[in-house]
């Protein structure tokens, strides 16, 4: 009977399990000087015929975010500073011409930048935080840039490792599943 | 007791009225133009304009640990980025089409320009919150609006700092704006900064610098002045208190008649205790047995001083009649409070004093009198003019980066603009102004009008337009996404006059070129450099700095008339007071000397009159003509005398205390009123009327 309750209270507890705090965030991921990911993405809604599902390679430093769609099509997209760029096929660089220097776009890009190297102080630039057991939910102040995002939730290993990332607009939805993190300083060499 | 009491009690129900009351910092908020079709025409531009709302930031090659810096400090004020040139509807994008090229629209329709586009897209829409660029997409398929963009405002620059934009959070927070103003300022020269938000903040931190140093200054002076001359301690009491009432008179009567106060005018109240001493002297200490002669005095005193703040009160300044409304509300209210407490005032005694004088005759007073109007004449009677710069308070970083910004704006052809009424088109209207050499028609917005020919061959382009979105969306849909925008032009796309072109634009970006107000079209156009400050009739000033001086200066000359109307009020009520011209003449006499000083430091300056001058002078009026008013009226009785070296002495500790404060507004007050109290005290104490002058006529 005993055994029976302890495996129901097991299997009840969230999958993730970690306990998600701002310190222990900041722990994890302060100072970060490199962090690599295998992501799979799904976006679903309105402007996607079908839900579309991509892999991508993630490459972070704190001065540029490479995300590189490796399938079903190649694309390579680079964040630098608050600039937005494509890589084509022959490696040339293409701006995107003035709506490079659109405030609402280099809103996005930051956030996207924070978000994917869970940058918490720019994160709450834009985002009211709230913590919750293995995960970390981000609502848009008011009067932000970001209001877009109606949602943006972050989910986490028991280890805190960034496990999956959800974004919702009023259009879409989108699903980041990460896999093979690799960050620098690694984790356990942390102090 | 109970009438201390009633004192009291009457003073917690002021400062309870006073409950509500808003404060304003910047003074050049109190300025509107007296014609309404003009005033209209500025606050219409301006409510579009620049810098409503918004501070501008220009860094340059800054370190990364500063960006950041900069940053955060913009977020912890409240600032959020704004675009500096609003997204146009799809509507107006396709209504400014005909301006492209028609080589530019056939390029954006053509297969590879599609195929770039909808695979530019699909890359960018992989990101995160990429669907933002689906809907952008989707609003405006074939990018006309950037290519527009281009077009208007100019390709990006390369190598130049980027301004940014930044929406002023409201309600302002001065300490946390404070804290960013600081930070930019430490980030110099390498961070230029500009918008209204500093020099509020700028004006909110001086003006209660001066509040507080003018008012402790002045009233520890004026008690330390009344202790000396009289040696009683209860009458310390009584100035204390009837000047804490004549302070919230003023306050509540600002209140009534204006809802708000400007803080200058706060620190101005830190005067009524120099008001109120004055009366408290001349109302104390009568004697009984020259009972006529002290209300003539009193009178002549009290009616100057009542006609010097009914002058301001006609003034068209909103800051100018509250600091008219405050003062009469304040005087009244002391006179009131004194009248509490005439068994007391009757008992002070004043500490007298004997000097050498010379006596004057009628007519050497007359000699006199036209002497110091002949060195008016020959020094030349000042001209009228008023910057801005001396009606508000401005620091050399303030000016240093209104510099910076009116090099970029005058580059632009935007530091000086005007709008100016106009018949027929637009074109016509602005060949008017080139043909007088005012502006560079190659640099207003005009001059990148197409001619109607070419605005029509590229709505012909245009025509394939609905073929070519439908292509770009099946592009799209075949990278799995959707779009579905407009399919065909809408109708009413036609080519633009000059009119059309110019309402459209003004749609689009921070700047109106043209507008209708009081059933009247007026153009905008930039001035060219050097061209600011010659009179252009109709034209309507609408850069705030060029507005506000050419504003200020006809409110100086208004006001100028009416203290020369308020001089002609005073000598009328002096007349039917005092019975004899040669008295109203001893009475005004101080006023010529000041005049010809006055005329003399400005020839060697090289000075104007400005509006301060204006505002002090009529004090002057009505505080320095009263020591004569006083002493002629007493016969130059010892006791008199000493009553005007008191009040004399008063007024010189009291706007000698504005000397110190950091506003202009309150600096050249102070130092005009001093300067005039000063001559005025010293001809009522050296220089009497000979006895048996003032009996004739």
């Amino acid at each position: 009977m005993i055994a029976a309750l302890l495996a129901a209270a097991l299997l009840a507890a969230p999958a993730a399990g970690g306990v998600v705090t701002p310190e222990g965030l900041r722990a994890r991921y302060g100072g970060i000087r490199r962090l690599e990911a295998e992501v799979v993405q799904v976006k679903e809604g309105k402007h996607w015929a079908r839900p579309f599902e991509s892999r991508v390679k993630l490459r972070y430093t704190p001065g540029r975010v490479e995300w590189e769609t490796v399938a079903p099509v190649q694309a390579l997209a680079v964040i630098e500073g608050d600039a937005l760029y494509l890589v084509g096929p022959d490696g040339k660089r293409r701006d995107l011409g003035p709506m490079a220097g659109d405030p609402r776009l280099e809103a996005i890009l930051r956030f996207v930048r924070a978000l994917l190297s869970v940058d918490l102080p720019g994160i709450e630039r834009d985002f009211a935080l709230t913590y919750g057991p293995g995960e970390l939910t981000a609502t848009p102040r008011p009067g932000s840039q970001l209001e877009l995002f109606t949602a943006v939730r972050l989910r986490f290993g028991a280890d805190l490792s960034i496990a999956a990332v959800d974004l919702e607009t009023r259009d879409e939805k989108t699903h980041l599943r990460f896999e093979r993190v690799e960050q620098d300083p690694a984790p356990a060499a942390r102090p | 007791m109970k009438r201390t009491l009633l004192a009291l009690a009457s003073m917690a129900a002021l400062a309870l009225a006073l409950r509500g009351i808003r404060l304003e910092e910047d003074p050049v908020h109190s300025l509107a133009h007296p014609d309404p079709i003009r005033a209209q025409v500025f606050d219409r531009y301006q409510a579009q304009g620049l810098f409503r709302d918004l501070i501008f930031v220009e860094a340059q090659d800054l370190p990364a640990a500063d960006a950041q810096a900069l940053a955060a400090g913009l977020g912890e004020a409240g600032y959020a980025e704004a675009p500096l040139f609003d997204r146009p509807s799809p509507e107006t994008v396709l209504r400014l089409s005909p301006l492209l090229p028609r080589a530019e629209v056939e390029r954006l329709m053509g297969e590879e320009a599609l195929g770039r586009r909808a695979r530019e897209a699909a890359s960018v829409a992989m990101l995160p919150g990429g669907d933002a660029v689906l809907e952008e997409l989707e609003r405006d398929p074939l990018g006309l609006g950037p290519a527009l963009l281009v077009r208007m405002a100019g390709a990006p620059q390369g190598g130049g700092p980027a301004v940014r934009a930044y929406r002023s959070p409201r309600p302002m927070i001065y300490d946390r704006v404070g804290r960013l103003y600081d930070l930019l300022v430490r980030l110099g020269p390498r961070v230029h900064f500009i918008g209204g938000d500093f020099f509020a903040l700028e004006n909110y931190r001086a003006a209660h610098h001066d509040i507080l140093v003018c008012t402790v200054m002045s009233l520890v002076l004026n008690l330390l002045l009344f202790h000396l001359f009289t040696g009683r301690r209860v009458l310390l009491g009584l100035l204390l208190l009837g000047s804490a009432a004549s302070y919230l008179c003023g306050l509540v009567a600002i209140r009534a008649f204006f809802g708000e106060v400007f803080a200058v005018v706060l620190a101005y109240t830190s005067t009524f205790v120099g008001f109120n001493t004055e009366s408290l002297v001349y109302l104390s200490g009568i004697d009984p047995r020259r009972k006529r002669e002290a209300i003539l005095g009193v009178g002549s005193a009290l009616g100057t001083t009542l006609i010097g703040f009914l002058l301001l009160l006609a003034g068209r300044t909103v800051m100018i009649r509250e600091m008219a409304v405050a003062s009469l509300a304040g005087l009244l209210g002391f006179l009131g409070f004194l009248a509490l407490y005439p068994r007391l005032l009757a008992s002070v005694s004043f500490r007298t004093f004997r000097w050498p004088g010379v006596a004057l005759s009628g007519r050497w007073l007359a000699a006199l009198s036209l002497a110091a109007c002949g060195v008016v004449a020959l020094a030349g009677v000042p001209g009228v003019a008023t910057h801005v710069d001396a009606f508000r308070f401005q620091t050399p970083v303030l000016d240093e980066q209104v510099a910076h910004f009116s090099s970029r704006l005058d580059a632009l052809s935007l530091e000086d603009v005007v709008a100016i009424p106009a018949r027929g088109s637009a074109e016509e209207a602005l060949a008017a102004l080139a043909a007088q050499g005012l502006v560079d028609p190659a640099r207003h917005p005009l001059a990148r009008l197409p001619p109607r020919a070419e605005q029509e061959a590229t709505l012909r382009a245009l025509s394939g337009y609905g073929q070519a979105v439908a292509r770009l969306a099946a592009l799209l849909e075949e990278e799995g996404i959707r779009i579905a925008p407009a399919p065909q032009l809408p109708p009413g796309v036609a080519p633009l006059d000059g009119w059309r072109y110019l309402e459209l634009l003004g749609s689009l970006g921070p700047l109106r070129w043209t507008d209708e107000v009081g059933g009247q079209r007026w153009l905008m156009a930039g001035l060219e450099p050097g061209r600011a400050g010659r009179d252009l009739g109709a034209a309507v000033a609408v850069s705030p700095r060029h507005h506000y001086d050419a504003l200020l200066t006809t409110l100086s000359r208004e006001l100028g008339l009416l203290f020369l109307a308020g001089l002609v009020a005073m000598a009328a009520f002096l007349a039917v007071v005092q019975r004899r011209a040669v008295r109203v003449l001893y009475v005004f006499a101080p006023l010529f000397l000041a005049a010809a000083a006055f005329a003399v430091w400005a020839r060697l300056t090289g000075s104007s009159i400005h509006i301060v001058h204006l505002m002090g002078f009529s004090l002057v009026i009505a505080i320095g003509t009263d020591y004569t008013a006083v002493t002629v009226s007493g016969g130059h009785g010892p006791v008199e005398r000493s009553k005007v070296l008191v009040a004399g002495l008063s007024a010189l500790a009291t706007f000698g205390s504005l000397l110190l404060a950091r506003h202009p507004v309150l600096r050249e007050l102070g130092a005009t009123v001093a300067a005039g109290c000063a001559i005025s005290m010293a001809f009522a104490l050296l220089v009497p009327l000979r006895q048996g002058a003032g009996e004739g006529r």
